[in-house]
């Protein structure tokens, strides 16, 4: 029963998955849709975690939001 | 395991099936009828057989355009009189921000509007920006996605090259 309603939500779920065309992306390609609004402030971040903690990696690709390059 | 397989090769098949049938080098360009951004003219693409067109699909909020289309300019300044056209088709959800975009950057080839996206899908776009040399038969000779510093020689050369064919 519980593995019937967990295949409901999942579906239910994947419905707010919306395929964007790539000439549809200029909402997504606004600074503020942006994972990394400020690459200087991300890259010291990223500097800092990697020096305190040994931590790195984690992160999306560059590329832009409107997937251009 | 034998399942799992058999699942992440119908997701890679779904995946990478889009852009099988995106048109390529060798396929003849899809015809499209669309009106100018300024007036009402409307552009048919077959009204350019003869000429080679570089088919520039656009828009304000694609940075790599605002490197590209002054360089197409000065590129098209260079290369009409030899029978090239440059046709920039610009897909802005908002005419405004073409535009504005326009106002900023101002070009002396043809801009189209296509708001509703039917001329990308027709040519199964799959990034922006995405470029086309046609040559004067109407065939697609170079698709070219993006635009990084450098690119315009390469484009120029490929253009170059559909002007030697007859």
């Amino acid at each position: 029963m519980s593995k019937i309603i967990l295949g409901v939500l999942a579906v239910l779920v994947f419905t707010g998955c919306a395929q964007v065309k790539p000439w549809e992306r200029d909402v997504l390609a606004k600074k503020e849709m942006a994972l990394d609004p400020d690459p200087l402030h991300a890259a010291l971040q990223q500097h800092i975690f990697f020096s305190k903690e040994a931590a790195s990696g984690g992160y999306g690709t560059g590329g832009g939001g409107c997937g251009c390059n | 395991m034998n399942r799992l397989r058999t699942v992440m090769f119908c997701v890679a098949a779904a995946v990478t099936a889009n852009s099988a049938w995106a048109v390529s080098a060798g396929d003849p360009a899809p015809d499209f009828s669309l009106k100018a951004i300024n007036g009402d003219a409307t552009v048919n693409l077959k009204d350019f057989r003869g000429k080679v067109v570089y088919l520039d699909f656009w828009a304000s909020w694609c940075p790599p355009c605002l490197k590209s289309m002054p360089l197409l300019n000065k590129m098209r300044g260079r290369l009409k009189d030899e029978g090239v056209e440059v046709i920039g088709v610009n897909v802005d959800q908002d005419e405004g921000d073409a535009l504005g975009f326009l106002k900023e950057h101002p070009v002396d080839f043809p801009i189209l509007k296509d708001v509703d996206g039917k001329t990308p899908d027709s040519f199964g776009l799959q990034a922006m920006p995405t470029s086309y040399v046609i040559d004067r038969n109407g065939v697609v000779r170079y698709v070219h996605e993006g635009f990084r510093d450098g690119d315009i020689g390469e484009i120029e050369a490929k253009i170059k090259d559909a002007l030697k064919q007859k």
